[in-house]
């Protein structure tokens, strides 16, 4: 005797006709969260670590100074000199009133080289400014 | 009389199979490039550049002037203390003038040396915003039921003026060399 049992004939097929929709989808969130990296970073730093941190909302007002482990500075794609900060800083401020200055300093440096750019970031008007550092967790 | 051309049934239909291929390739794409670092930082306002500073006298009991030497030593109005316990001595007394005028509240100044390590720097701007955020939660808890974050616009403003952040960074002194 044979016992083959008998299923009901079933189409087992997922529809994806619907698939690109999705695809799309989150095609699109990706577009809209992309930042393509404008610059690349000619120096070489480490952040600090702190806990009560803000997130900046409006990334477009920022504007980042780099400082590296051997006390380079770099402000757009080129590095830069203490002197040249003031004149780079107030025109950019000129374009974007309400800039934000985001320091990305290594955290090894000293703080003479900070509060110089800091007097030049003030003397150029930029006085919103921002340490950057890593979420410590 | 019309003259209807007969045209043959043909089907003009784009094929679609590979248009969900061709939208991952897209998706890879972008994938790839998107960088989701939201910019984390201490937010900080400088005071506009003057040539020559006016000092002006702060009552003592207004002022908690944070000192950090090249070491990372720390003093608190004069007193030794460590980075990490900067936040238990300024939360007491941010919080015992919540209820004073503007012009009687809290500045906290931090001054560093020019050999100070940044990292310390930012240690003690940190203690500093931390006592200040966690006054400002403890506040909002009491008097509106949740955290700071999470209250109303208007709440937060009112809450904002009873505990404002005053930050003031010490003008830097001529060099010694």
């Amino acid at each position: 005797m044979e016992f083959t049992k008998k299923r009901a004939q079933v189409k087992l097929e997922i529809p994806t006709t619907s698939m690109p929709d999705i695809v799309f989808m989150l095609l699109m969130f990706f577009m809209v969260v992309t930042t393509l990296r404008e610059v690349t970073v000619l120096v070489d730093f480490k952040l600090p670590e702190a806990k009560a941190i803000e997130k900046i909302e409006n990334k477009r007002l920022i504007s980042y100074i780099w400082v590296g482990k051997d006390k380079r500075m770099q402000i757009n794609d080129s590095l830069v000199l203490l002197d040249e900060i003031q004149s780079i800083m107030y025109g950019k401020r000129e374009i974007l009133p309400n800039i934000i200055v985001s320091l990305r300093i290594d955290k090894g440096s000293e703080m003479g080289l900070v509060t110089d750019i800091q007097q030049e970031l003030r003397k150029a008007f930029c006085l919103r400014i921002n340490y950057s550092a890593m979420i410590k967790i | 009389m019309p003259l209807l051309k007969k045209r043959a049934n043909r089907s003009a239909e784009i094929p679609t199979a590979s248009q969900a291929d061709l939208a991952f390739l897209l998706l890879l794409f972008f994938l790839v490039s998107t960088v989701i670092d939201v910019d984390t930082g201490i937010g900080l306002t400088l005071p506009e550049f003057v040539e020559d500073v006016e000092t002006v006298e702060v009552p003592k009991d207004r002022m908690a002037a944070i000192l950090i030497n090249e070491n990372g030593d720390v003093l608190v109005d004069g007193n030794p203390t460590s980075l990490f316990n900067i936040k238990n001595n300024l939360k007491p007394r941010i919080i015992s003038k919540i209820e004073l005028p503007i012009t009687k509240k809290l500045i906290v100044s931090v001054k560093t040396d020019r050999k100070t390590n940044y990292n310390a720097y930012v240690q003690a701007l940190d203690q500093v915003k931390q006592s200040y955020f966690e006054v400002r939660d403890d506040y909002s808890r009491n008097n509106y039921g949740s955290k700071y974050n999470d209250l109303k616009q208007g709440d937060q403003d009112i809450v904002k003026d009873k505990i404002p952040i005053i930050i003031s960074l010490a003008e830097p002194e001529a060099v010694k060399k």
